[in-house]
This record gives C-alpha cells, structure tokens and sequence, in this order.
C-alpha cells in the first residue's frame, strides 16, 4: 500500500501539472459544488508534490515501522482533502474539508499510538482544529444566511449588499480560523508541541497544512479586504506573530523548535502580506517557504556537529564595506521592485515588501564582506550570482504565481500605508538593528520571558523515559 | 547547621556512581549503561536497576519467542536448564506465562513540574550553539546562572530576587539538607540523580572531563545540578527526599527467574554451536608460502566479514588488532582547529597527530582550501541568515526554490548523488591526498605542546607502538610484500548517531587516520632496524600501507599517491581489483539481512544498494554496525579462517606460543575484552529495554544542544542505541540480546594468573556480565569454560551447523 499511494500521489502530481500548464476548462469545474480556478490548480501542484515527496522520503525513513498503511493511508487522504478543499465551492463542503484536515493531521501527530506524550499532543492540537473550525463554519453559516446562498462564489459576488458589520465580524471569524491553522501567536502552542509526530509528518505539516491559513484568507480575500481596518487588524496579527516568531528562534536549543519557531514566524509574515493586500505575494511566500521549511526538517538528522564556544563578539565592517552592502541592498530592491512590477514612484503596501528584501541583501552582503576567510575570487563572482539568481527565482515564481491568480477577486489591492504599517517597518529596522548591536542580550528578563512562552504543553514532554513507546 | 563540603562531596560521588556517563553525540562512546551497578552479579543488577532507573534487565518475552521458533535455543539445552531448577513444562506452556507475568509494573510516577523546569534550564545551559541567544551568565556555572534567571521564570513563583536564593552552593545544600540526617543524604541524591538520567549522565561525563572547551567556558558538575534540583523542590513544595520505602533498592531476589533461564539457554546454544564450528574448523597449512599482501584490521565485528571474503581473493592474509592501531593519539584534521579523541575512551590520548600538507602538494591543498572556504561562507551565510529577525522573511523567499531543488534530488535520487559526490570528491582533491600526519616530533620541541599533549612521536614511542602491536598479533615473521593497516569508518548522511557506526576503538571516529600514523611509523628504516634487533623479522622489500574500510559500502580505500606508488603499479591494482571482488561479495552477503530488494544474481546490485544507503537523507538503517555482536575470539585467525562467523565475532589476533609471560594476553584481555563488553552490554540493553536504555526511534526523535537526543518536544536526553540500529522492523530484532562470549586460545594456568592479577576483570566473569571459555593448546586444544569455582570441561552434543543468522521477517 505504501508504494501503490506514493505512486498515485506522484501521479497525481503530473496530472496537475499538466492541468497547470495546458489549463483546460472542463465546465463540471464551473459548479456550485466545485469551482476549480488558479489557486485550486496551483495548491493541487504544490500539495501533490510535498505529498509525493514525504512519501517517497518515509518509505526508506519509516520501514518497518507499524501502522504503516495507516500512516499512508492518512497523508493521501490529507492530500485529497486540501485539493478538495482549494477546490470547494460549497460552502458545507469547504467547511467539512477544512474540519477532516484538522482531524487527520492531529491524528498523525499522534501516530505513535502508544506513545501517552504523542496522545496529548495530538488531543491538544485536535482541540485547536476543531475550535479553528467552528470560527470558519460560523463565518461562512453568517455569510451564507446573510447572502442567501451556498456557494463561496455566490457570497462573494453579493459582498456589497452585506452590511459591513456583518462582513467585518465574518472577516474577524475566517482570521481567527486561520491564525489557529496557521499556529500565529497566540495559538501557536499546538505547532510548538506537535514534534511527537514522525519527522515526515512534520515536514508535510510545516511545508503544507500549516499554510491553509493564508489559503483561507485567500479564498476569502473580498471578505477581508472588504474594509480596511480589518486589513490593519490582520497586518497587526501576522505582524506579531513574524517578530515574536523570529525572536524565539534566538533561544530554542532543540532544532525542531527552532524550526516551529521559524514556521510561526513565517506564516506570520504570510498573514501580513495578506494584509497588505499582496495574496499573490502571500501564496509565492507560502509555496517557497513550503520548500525551505520541509528540506529543513528532514535534514534535522544533521544537526549534530562538533561545535567551540564562540567567545567572538560580533565585528561592524568599515565604512566601505558598510557603503558596499547599503548599495548592494538598495540595488537588490530595485531589482527586485523592477522584476515584480513594483511600483518605484508611489509607496504603498508593495514598498513594505522591497523593504525586506532590502534588509535580507543587506544583511547577506554584510556578513559576507565580514567574513575576511572567504575567498576573493569566490567573492567577487559567488555573491552577485547567488544575490541574481535567488532574487531572479523568486521573481519568477512570483510572476507566475500572480499571473494564475490574476482572475480571482481580489487578490491584489493596494491599500495606502498608514502610520500603522510605518510603526510596523519601524519595529522590524529597529529589532534588526537591536539583535546586529547584540541590545537584546543585556535583558534576563526577555531571555527567559521567550524561553517560557515557546515552551510546549507540560503532558507532551516525555521526562520518565519509562513512558516512552516506539509504537 | 553548617554541613561539610568535603561530606557532601563524598555523598553526590557515592550516589553518581547509579548513573551512567553519557557521551555527546559528536564522540559516540559504547558504554556500559548499569557500569555502576557491574560489583554485583548481573541479575542482581539488573533488577535494582529496574526498580531505580525503570529498565528492564531480560528481553521480551517475544524476542525469546522468535529465537525459540527459529532454532536458536537448543530445545536440550533448554529443557536441561529448567530441571536443574525444577521447571518441568513445556517451552511453549512457559513462553505463554511469561508473556502474562510481563505485565510491566507502574514505575513511579515522576516529579513533572520539578523535571520540566530542570530540563527547561538544562538544556539552555547545555547548549553548544543551537541557540544563537545563550543562557545569560552560563561561564559563572550553572548554579549561579540558574540563580541569575530563576526571578523571571514563572514557573517558581515564590522566587522573585536572586538574592532570595542561597549564595553559594553549599549554602544551598544547607539549607535544603539541614532537616534530614547525613545518612539519608545519599538516598535523596540517587533519587533526584536517577531522576533524570540522561541528562545526569552527560553530566557526569561532561564534568569529569575537565579539559574540553565546553565545560572550561560553562562549568556545570552533577553538585551544580543537584543543588538547583533540591532549591527547586522545596520552592515548589515537592518532596525533597524520596519515601522511605523507595530508598536505595534492596538486593535483588534469588528466586529462579524464568527470563533468565531462557537467556542461559540460548547463550549456551549459541556457545555450543561456535565451539564445535571451531572444533571442526580445518586449520589451513600453507605457512610456507608467502602471502601477496596481509591485512590488519580492526576487532570489530564488521572487519569479519569482509576479511572472509578478501581471503577468498588470493594468497592474503589478514590479522585482527584494536582500530586505534595501539596509537594513543588526539587528531587534529586537516583545515580544522579543534582536535578529536582517537583512541578508546579508557586510554589517554598521549600525542596530538596533525594532518599538515605536504611541501609539493600546496597547489593541490589551496585548491582544497578555496571549495572548502567557500562551503562555509555559504553555511555561515545560510545561518545567519535563517536566524536574523528581519533578513529571515527575504531569504526564505530567495533560497525556498533552491531548497526545493535539493530537496527533490535527495529525496528521488540518492544513488545519482552518491556517483556525484564520489565525483566531486575526485575533481576536489581530498586532504587524504595532499596531507601527511606529523609523527616526527617538530624541532622545537615544547613550542607546539597543547592541552598537555606533544606534537608527533618520539623514536622511543614509535618503535613502542610498533613492537606492541606485532606482539599481540603474535606477527613476527612471514611479512608480504605489502602489508596494509586498515581503519574503518561510516558513510553516512543526515544520521545523528553516525559516530556510533564509526570505530569505537578511536571513540567514535574513523581509524584511518590512525592507521595512517602507523603505517607511517613502520615505513622508516631507523624503526625497522630496531624492530628487527628485538626479533620482529620485517623484510627489505615489505611497504607498509594505510588504508580505511568503509563499512556502509564494504569499499576499501588505500591510502597511496598514485603519481609515485611506493609498491609495484601492477602488485596495486591487483590488489584493489581483488578487493573490489570481495566488496561485492561482502555486501552481497549482508544486503541479505537488510529488508532490500536486491536482484541477487547481479552482484553489483548489492554494491549499489549499499553506495544508495551511504547517500541517502532518508535511510535510517545505513548499516548494522555491531549489531548482533556475540562472541569475542582471541586466537591466530588459522582457527577461524574457515568458519563463517556471521559478522558477529571479534577477532583479536593472538599467538599463545610467542607469548611466553603472558604479556600480551594481558593487555588483550583488559584492554580491547572490557570494550567489547562495554560495546555488547550496551547494544544487550539497548535491545531489550529501548526506552530505558535505548533511545526510542529515529522516526521521532529530535537533536537538542547539537549533543543528544530527546523524543518529541523534549524532556529527558535519552541514551543508548536508537530502535533502528537494533531492530529490522518494530517486531523483530536484529541484534540477539546475548552477553559476550569470549573464546581464548591460551593454556588455562596463563588465563588464571592474569585474573588474579585483575580482579575487577575475574569479577566481570564471576558476576555473568561475560563468558569465557578457552581452548587449551596444552590439553589438545580442549575446551573449558570459566566458572567462578573453576574450569569445567566442555561437554559437546550440539548440533552440526548453526542456523543462518538471517531476518525472519518478511
């Protein structure tokens, strides 16, 4: 069984890849029960090919393990029901798909059956989806009464005969939903505890599932963007959630925290591009991040090494250097602005994106004129073709990501910034700052205040090794 | 009450010796798990143990179950066995009572709160750089570190100063002891040390090595730990001293216990079966010609299989000696700065051994240089970036479709990146290729001591090594043209246990380099010559090779500069065809207990599905290692050559006629016989408690501190051997819980003398941790086995050939 399904899954793969590039449209794909556009047959891609790839990975990672058919049986069924969902019309069927994910994933966090720790584990997190699910059903219940339809088509062609109390409370339901899906502060403890699950799990888990909140936000992009403090409500929480995220990783000493850690950084950052009305910016950061995040965590068998303490406090490179690496970043945006169709004249939500890839260059071009040991040669042609290439991949994928997207509603809206989304850049140049000076470091306080927030549910940590059960 | 450091001190020593040391990741070392519990006979200990730390100490019952169904225990035996203690029901009646008898009892529940919090702090402090933001004040120790964070952790609320918590150690130990009576102090330390006893072990381990980096820049001791655990209980208002009733376990019961019946039986089946496999062994008699090439190869169990098959290649012969080739060395590899223990965790590294280029091959080492400079810009690149707060979001956008990419290449094609790695290593060239190890002392001769330990080796010191390692071979004569010292590493990827697979006579490192250095030492002719005055006949025209074995893929490099080889071109590739042969036939013969799917009629294919293991991210079972490791056999290899011995045996080489005084059986027995006890006990505990003594699957396990391993979200460090070094699938073992036998080929009055001398060595043998039986040249090659009132003859009714030691799973 193990075979035949990662057979079927890569199959399916090619299938929808081959739909991705001659794009037919069958008129069943136009119903009331399935509505099959850009994004269904994108996520079909990219969730066949993580699927593919994590079986193919556990069939070595996991022989002879128990319970193997089940395992399969619950990653295929898994990948079926994220396809069904991006391709859900109905609003009873979005909201049963968006409820078996929830069930089925907690169900492979607890795989290891005998396992009390994984139990816990997989009850905590199965609380998290089904009150995730509940917020979602409420919201589309509300806005299909409202409408007086069942279709998720339906209720976004009738958004502007909705009154905007009832929009704003459906928008705040579906963020909620999709916070506690995608395990933003403050509903990021199920993630930080799912490390129970078999490591393959968690990679599907970080690179695929944890990513249905941007989803959902994206399918209801009209709901969302329908009012614009509700668009600052979720560039706040994905906000949040990206700098408490990145910060935790600072002190996490397991590498799979670290990467949980990472993952809520991340998807917090997906939720503000959300927010600033950038969804094709969003689902590009999803699928990329999808990429990163998964290699990482099948690769944490690595993360043993032969370390010296570091005594080395962190060097400032001259005046030159410094100069080199501000031109580097500021050239870096324009490439970036310039291959993505940024506008370089007005600011909007787009200029906070070029902000971070400004920062990520100039702090790539900075370590690297520190680090004296690389080099010349490798300097002079390895820095601009990897800064090139990685900025021209991204931009690729970007384009084509938003090219797919570009018929749904809405996906793209360029609200001005307010002082909010200044406050906001502000906070990230000053924690970037902060962490270069080494600031953090003087307060204990903060220390262990992060220490303690990302710290797993008590039940899941397994301290007598007595209770421990490989099966 | 003012207490006594020196008191308390003498108390924590007494009670750490119930833990086992736990070493790092990075220098996996075999141990002994219940080392602390060795004065006593094995079932004794096994069963305190049980009661203090939760293991069991005999397998599953399932695990005698396939082994009865399989044939491995003797149903004589066995039935022989129970009637001595009365037993007199059928196998099958008393596998099914032990399997309803093995209803485990409840351990004890633990103290959670305490743990959480102290495994929260543990491994903070103990981190060697996952976390880029350290625990504050780590380099004052972790007791004042601890005291430093304790007011902001809320999870002791009732501490809210620093300066509300003792200030030094002792003080703290007063404060929490001055209610209990000195001699409970030992009994509430076992209790809160066996609480946590992985993280306590690597504490022990960590602490008694004084000089490494870690513990100089942030020193913790099992006191430091001990003192935060005890301020902590009474700040959370948990018990500080255990109930009376769960104080020092008493001795263990003398009650016949079936379990251990049944391991008797099936070690003494196993043993009946060795032993008349070498009682009909043909002892080959070709001495008189003189062989193409010898081999020395590690002990290690894995060296047996394929010195079987590259006897079979021609006139070779190979010899068994310890991996570190008798060199006390620490190395320092090529472009690194830090150095590593190459030799057993019982011996003391006397000389630091650098790989240094040689004069004209600096092109070749800047061109080496130049990749490996740019490797680690990109890691450090890579890092950095992953952990800044703000440059992190870009980067993951700028580098996901690369990861990607590698992603799906690892994950579909790891055979292909097992050719392109072996082609990038041909077009990079190799420190192996360009470097030289410094076995000359340097002129100036203090300017390059370090840690205490000398650059290279003085004349005296090589001609030592050298001498003694030809002598415990018993290899003083009949020399080849090429004489090959072969260390063994592992190949393997993304595996945190891989220094587990490595040599564990270099403590978990691969033994080329080791091999290297002797190779070079027997090269020089001021060597030679004095080898030759004390009796050690080497010839002219000998040329002493370094070589390595990589024991995932059965390959075996030699160490040789093709442009100028120091042997005849045509003896060379004679030789590395001939070993090309047996790489097949070796991995030919253990693909078979893999679980592959190897097309059996091509004998590369076993070749390369070995080489995919060696690649592959995804592999959690790259090779057995030791698994399956049984009997220890110290002899010349004529009483072995042709017995097929299963991967199971160590072979140390021995010749009881050159070895007049005893000497080198001496060495032999206390030195590489108590590793390969520490290695069997633990690969025995490992199997029938994985838990306990085990460290679970891989499938879930998760690498904290970059040292060790935990399960899931965290909690006790486990130690040990993960599932999947043990186990074919999660039903079947592959290693057989059996304890080591060790078969000796030397008079009985020699063996008497050397226990005599080694007490703590007869104790071993009279508490059961091992066997012993030797084969008496004097009493025509007779044997008998070792029991604390004597030596028995051996009665011999077993049957003619062992069943094949192959999976039974499907």
């Amino acid at each position: 069984m193990p075979l035949l399904l990662t057979r079927l899954t890569w199959l399916l793969f090619v299938l929808s890849l081959g739909a991705l590039v001659w794009s037919p449209d069958p008129d069943w794909a136009h119903g009331t029960v399935l509505h099959v556009d850009g994004l269904t047959r994108l996520m079909a891609v990219v969730t066949t090919f993580f699927s593919g790839i994590i079986q193919s990975f556990a069939r070595r990672y996991m022989a002879g393990a128990k319970r193997l058919n089940s395992f399969y049986g619950r990653i295929f069924a898994l990948t079926f029901i994220v396809i069904l969902m991006t391709a859900a019309n109905h609003l009873v069927l979005f909201v049963g798909a968006w409820t078996a994910m929830g069930w089925l994933l907690a169900d492979l966090i607890g795989h290891v059956r005998g396992w009390p720790q994984a139990r816990a584990a997989a009850r905590f997190a199965r609380w998290h989806f089904l009150a995730s699910s509940a917020l979602v059903a409420g919201a589309l219940a509300l806005l299909g009464v409202q409408a007086g339809t069942t279709t998720i088509d339906g209720v976004l062609s009738s958004l502007p005969s909705l009154s905007s109390s009832t929009v704003a409370l459906a928008a705040l339901l579906l963020l909620g939903g999709a916070m506690i899906q995608s395990a933003l502060v403050p509903f990021h403890r199920w993630l930080l505890s799912s490390m129970t699950a078999p490591t393959p799990v968690s990679g599907f888990m970080h690179a695929g599932l944890v990513n249905a909140g941007g989803i959902l936000l994206a399918r209801f992009a009209p709901v969302a963007f329908e009012l614009s403090w509700v668009m600052l409500v979720i560039v706040f929480a994905g906000g949040v959630s990206a700098l408490v995220g990145q910060a935790w990783i600072l002190v996490q000493t397991d590498v799979k925290r670290q990467l949980g850690s990472s993952t809520v950084a991340q998807m917090g950052f997906m939720v503000l591009q959300c927010g600033l009305g950038l969804i094709p910016a969003a689902i590009t950061h999803l699928l990329l991040h999808g990429f990163y995040k998964a290699y990482l965590f099948l690769a944490t068998g690595s993360a043993v090494k032969q370390t010296t303490p570091s005594k080395a406090s962190p060097t400032s490179p001259s005046l030159a250097g410094s100069l080199v690496a501000l031109v580097s970043a500021v050239l870096g945006g324009l490439l970036f602005a310039t291959l993505t169709g940024k506008s370089l004249t007005t600011l909007n939500s787009g200029a906070l994106l070029t902000l971070f890839v400004v920062l990520a260059v100039l702090h790539a071009t900075r370590t690297m004129i520190r680090r004296s040991a690389l080099p010349r040669t490798a300097r002079l042609w390895a820095v601009p073709v990897a800064l090139l290439s990685s900025i021209g991949l991204y931009a690729l994928v970007y384009n084509g990501v938003s090219a797919l997207l570009a018929p749904l509603p809405m996906v793209s809206v360029h609200p001005p910034l307010t002082p909010l989304h200044w406050t906001l850049a502000g906070l990230f140049v000053a924690a970037y700052v902060a962490t270069e000076r080494g600031w953090h470091r003087l307060s204990t306080r903060l220390y262990v205040a992060l220490l303690n927030s990302s710290q797993p549910v008590s039940t899941t940590l397994l301290h007598n090794r007595d209770q421990y059960n490989a099966y | 009450m003012p207490i006594e450091r020196s008191v308390v001190r003498a108390r924590i020593e007494n009670a750490a010796e119930y833990v086992g040391p736990l070493w790092p990741l990075q220098t996996f070392n075999a141990a002994n798990p219940l080392v602390g519990f060795e004065d006593q006979p094995f079932d004794h200990a096994v069963q305190q143990a049980g009661k203090l730390l939760g293991g069991r100490g005999y397998a599953h019952p399932s695990v005698f179950r396939q082994a009865w169904e399989n044939g491995e225990i003797d149903p004589d035996i066995l039935t022989r066995r129970l009637a001595e203690h009365g037993i007199t029901q059928r196998p099958e009646v008393l596998l099914d009572r032990m399997d309803s008898d093995d209803r485990r009892a409840d351990s004890a529940p633990s103290d959670e709160p305490l743990d959480r919090v102290m495994v929260k702090w543990l491994s903070a402090f103990l981190d060697q750089g996952q976390a880029a933001w350290p625990m504050p004040k780590r380099s004052e120790g972790f007791y004042a570190a601890w005291r430093a964070v304790a007011p902001y952790d809320n999870a002791a609320p009732s501490i809210t100063r620093s300066a509300d918590l003792p200030d030094t150690l002792l003080e703290a130990f007063e404060e929490v002891l001055s209610g209990y009576p000195e001699k409970r102090w030992e009994s509430i330390f076992v209790h809160h040390l066996a609480a946590l006893p992985g993280w306590t072990g690597f504490i022990k381990w960590r602490s008694r090595r004084a000089n490494t980096e870690w513990q100089e820049a942030y020193p913790i001791t099992l006191a430091d730990y001990l003192a935060v655990r005890l301020t902590l209980a009474t700040h959370l208002g948990e018990a500080v001293a255990p109930d009376r009733a769960r104080d020092l376990p008493a001795n263990g019961t003398d009650r016949p216990f079936l379990p251990q019946i049944w391991l008797q039986a099936w070690e003494e089946s196993y043993r009946d079966r060795l032993l008349s496999d070498l009682a009909q062994a043909k002892t080959p008699n070709d001495k008189a010609t003189r062989p193409d090439a010898q081999f020395a190869f590690c002990i290690d169990v894995r060296s047996e299989v394929i010195r079987r098959h590259i006897e079979e290649q021609g006139p070779y012969e190979t010899h068994g000696y310890a991996g570190f080739f008798g060199v006390p060395m620490q190395h320092q590899p090529y472009g690194t700065e830090s150095t590593v223990k190459a030799c057993p965790p019982i011996v003391d590294p006397k000389h630091r051994i650098i790989d240094r280029p040689v004069d004209d091959k600096q092109s070749a080492a800047d061109r080496h240089g130049w990749w490996t400079a740019l490797e680690t810009g990109r890691r450090g690149l890579v890092k950095t970036l992953k952990h800044n707060i703000a440059a992190a979001f870009g980067f993951v956008e700028g580098s996901g479709g690369f990861f990607g990419g590698a992603m799906a290449a690892r994950t579909l094609l790891p055979s292909a990146l097992f050719s392109m790695a072996e082609w990038v290593t041909d077009w990079i060239p190799q420190p192996e290729s360009f470097t030289e190890p410094t076995v000359d002392r340097p002129p100036s001769d203090d300017a390059e001591w370090e840690n205490g330990l000398p650059v290279g080796l003085s004349h005296e010191a090589k001609v030592l090594y050298a001498e003694a390692a030809f002598r415990l071979m018993g290899w003083t004569d009949r020399f080849a043209p090429i004489v090959v010292f072969t260390g063994h590493g592992t190949q393997t990827p993304n595996n945190p246990y891989k220094s587990s697979l490595d040599c564990g006579a270099c403590s978990g490192n691969p033994g080329g380099p080791n091999a290297r250095v002797l190779a070079t030492i027997c090269n020089e002719e001021a060597v030679q010559t004095e080898l030759r005055e004390r009796g050690i006949d080497i010839p002219d025209d000998t040329v002493f090779l370094a070589g390595q074995h990589n024991t995932t893929t059965d390959e075996i490099t030699l160490f040789v500069d093709d442009a100028s080889p120091p042997v005849p071109p045509d003896a060379l590739d004679q030789l590395r065809e001939d070993l090309q042969t047996a790489q097949a036939g070796a991995t030919t013969e253990r693909v078979r207990t893999m679980n592959a799917t190897v097309d059996a009629g091509r004998p590369q294919a076993a070749v390369r599905e070995t080489e995919r293991r060696a690649a592959d991210w995804a592999e959690t079972r790259p090779e057995w290692g030791l698994a399956g490791n049984a009997s220890f056999i110290v002899g010349p290899r004529s009483l072995t050559q042709n017995v097929d011995l299963d991967g199971r045996t160590f072979l140390h080489s021995y010749d009881w006629t050159k070895d007049e005084d005893g000497t080198a059986l001496e060495n032999i027995m206390t030195g590489p016989l108590v590793v390969g006890e520490w290695i069997n006990m633990q690969y025995y505990f490992s199997t029938v408690d994985n838990a306990a003594y085990g460290s679970g699957s891989k499938v879930t396990q998760n690498v904290v501190g970059k040292i060790g391993i935990v399960q899931g979200n965290g909690g006790d460090l486990m130690t040990g051997l993960p599932l999947q070094s043990l186990q074919i699938d999660d039903e079947h073992p592959f290693h057989r819980p059996l304890r080591l036998l060790a078969v000796i080929q030397a008079p009985a009055d020699r063996v008497d003398a050397i226990l005599d001398r080694h007490a703590s060595l007869a104790q071993l043998l009279d508490h059961e941790w091992i066997h012993l039986t030797i084969m008496d040249p004097t009493e025509n090659n007779s044997f008998f086995h070792y029991e604390s009132e004597g030596w028995t003859a051996h009665t011999n009714a077993a049957p003619s050939s062992p069943p094949a030691f192959s999976t039974s799973a499907s």
